[in-house]
């Protein structure tokens, strides 16, 4: 990795989490003596602290008691703990991460068809445009409420809002995808025999994976929203209900637990999607070492 | 190939030995709101086993016959018959191998995997695939590059895989468009002897898309000479080079030159029409 000046890369980033991290829990204390400078928004009654964090994390996740003593493994006080509380912090995320892949699933798999099939047919694309334009103009967040509404305060519910919400970001992608495909190819394959169906698979599909994967990334942290949200709005178990019970009960660190799960949570299945790309489209990177 | 000899009607018997017949061939455009005249009653057939030279200036409409012929544009008028039968536009001909200007390799397949493109469409087994595949890249002499991308190639690499992934299915036909244009004059060289040794062993119908007459003269068997646009036959020019010919010493000789100074003002003629049209 290149070195700028004396810190690495690495040194600068290391650099800047400590300053960040000293300032959120240690910052509100110099308020006291330095009122003008310390803002309001450091209070750790909105935005907890590091260290309360940390402990309310290791209670939300039965590490330890709410006295800070360890559950022990083996005297089963750590399975006693997740059992008395249904949504503890493991059953929660657990649960969010299997919803956030359902709708994310779903919803590459239903606009990436969708997608293709309008990318392909002029007929059909000119027939479908207005409605998809109309549907796309929704801020999807909106029908959040109507979907619990309809689906109930289930899992479904959070499916099919993660689902809307990707769909149209992955049939976008594709669409434009499957109209730019270059002339020359697809003439190619069929000089060469290729059948229409053998062109869409061997010429179509791999030459919009690049428009593919570029709206997968943010089809999987939009996945999530749209999971948080629907349990925002009713759910029994799932991080967002944590935030919700936190909020209710005036807890700021409980949330910042929460949130730092889903930060974690996002960065994981971001990289899962770029090692994918990474090996599904190896043929794009010889470009850029050219 | 018996049974379709005799079910042939004496009509087309005479002309069996005619691959390719063009007959009052034009295609007009519509560009904004004026028409384009690209191609003129162009009329001309290819025997089999010729090697058909297309020279012109650019605009001459010289590709946009070759296009006609792939059946990749449908012409305003006339017909093409190939073996008799009758050219369709949108419909690929059996047997009509095209070789594009700009390599059109699949960037996501390997070398080895676009020149099998064709094996793999017509479902020849992997094994057979595979045999096949490793001849074609030794004589294209790219071996060692078998699993690289297109991206990691030359210029000259990658048009000799593209036309290996032409050749591999072996059409009788070959259809080529310019397809040494943006190389440099060496490589274009080495692939004038690359493509000499595959004609001379393989035989096929060529139809060869050029504004280069010294291409044209290493290459063909005849000199088919477009006017400026609209597109029409000016001149028919043969050239009866002995074969085997070595794409270096034919231009040698002093018959070339000869050949060379006799097209080359009929050609210039056009040049400086097309450049005033």
């Amino acid at each position: 990795m290149k070195r700028y000046g004396t810190l690495g890369t690495v040194g600068w980033q290391v650099l800047i989490c400590a300053i960040v991290l000293s300032v959120w829990q240690w910052g509100y204390d110099l308020r006291a003596k330095l009122p003008w400078l310390v803002p309001d928004l450091l209070d750790p009654y909105f935005i907890s602290k590091p260290s309360m964090i940390f402990d309310n994390f290791l209670i939300q996740s039965c590490l330890t008691s709410k006295l800070g003593v360890f559950n022990g493994w083996f005297n089963g006080e750590f399975a006693k703990c997740l059992a008395r509380n249904e949504n503890n912090l493991w059953a929660a995320t657990a649960i969010t991460l299997k919803n956030t892949f359902f709708g994310f699933v779903t919803g590459v798999v239903s606009g990436f068809v969708a997608g293709l099939i309008l990318g392909r047919s002029d007929r059909l694309s000119a027939i479908f445009q207005p409605f998809i334009t109309a549907v796309n103009s929704i801020p999807r967040i909106a029908l959040a409420p109507i979907i619990v509404l309809a689906f109930g305060i289930g899992d479904m519910s959070k499916i099919v809002t993660s689902w809307i919400v990707v769909v149209f970001l992955v049939f976008f992608n594709t669409f434009e995808g499957a109209r730019s495909i270059d002339e020359g190819f697809t003439n190619a394959a069929r000089l060469l025999g290729a059948s229409e169906w053998q062109i869409t698979r061997t010429v179509v599909v791999p030459s919009t994976m690049a428009w593919v994967f570029a709206s997968l990334t943010p089809a999987i942290s939009f996945a999530l929203i749209g999971v948080i949200v629907g349990e925002f709005i009713g759910a029994e178990r799932g991080i967002g209900r944590l935030i919700i019970e936190s909020e209710a009960r005036g807890e700021a660190s409980g949330m910042m637990v929460a949130v730092v799960v889903l930060m974690l949570v996002g960065v994981v299945l971001s990289a899962i999607i770029w090692r994918l790309q990474a090996y599904l489209l190896r043929w794009q990177r010889q470009r850029s070492a050219e | 190939m018996s049974a379709l000899e005799t079910s042939v009607p004496t009509s087309l018997r005479a002309s069996a030995d005619r691959r390719v017949e063009v007959k009052g061939l034009s295609k007009s455009f519509q560009l904004a709101r004026t028409t384009i005249e690209a191609v003129r009653d162009v009329t001309f057939d290819v025997r089999r086993g010729e090697f058909v030279a297309l020279l012109g200036p650019s605009g001459s409409g010289k590709s946009t016959v070759l296009n006609m012929i792939a059946s990749l544009i449908r012409p305003t008028g006339g017909e093409i018959l190939i073996d008799g039968k009758r050219v369709v536009a949108g419909k690929a001909t059996p047997d009509v191998g095209y070789v594009f200007q700009r390599d059109t390799l699949f960037p996501w397949r390997t070398v080895a995997d676009n020149i099998g493109y064709g094996l793999e469409l017509s479902g020849v087994p992997a094994q057979e695939r595979k045999a096949r595949i490793a001849e074609c890249v030794a004589q294209a002499g790219l071996k060692g590059f078998e699993s690289a991308y297109p991206s990691a190639l030359s210029g000259g690499m990658r048009q000799r895989a593209a036309l290996m992934r032409t050749l591999i299915v072996e059409p009788q036909i070959l259809l080529m468009d310019e397809p040494f244009g943006a190389l440099d004059t060496h490589t274009k060289i080495d692939m004038h002897e690359v493509l000499l040794r595959i004609w001379e062993r393989e035989q096929q119908t060529v139809l060869f898309v050029t504004h280069d007459l010294g291409e044209a003269l290493t290459l063909a068997d005849r000199i088919i000479l477009f006017s400026a646009r609209p597109g029409r036959i000016k001149d028919m020019f043969t050239v009866d080079f002995d074969r085997p010919r070595d794409a270096v010493k034919v231009r040698e000789t002093p018959h070339y030159a000869e050949l060379f100074q006799h097209i080359w003002h009929s050609l210039g003629e056009e040049f400086v029409k097309g450049r005033s049209a």
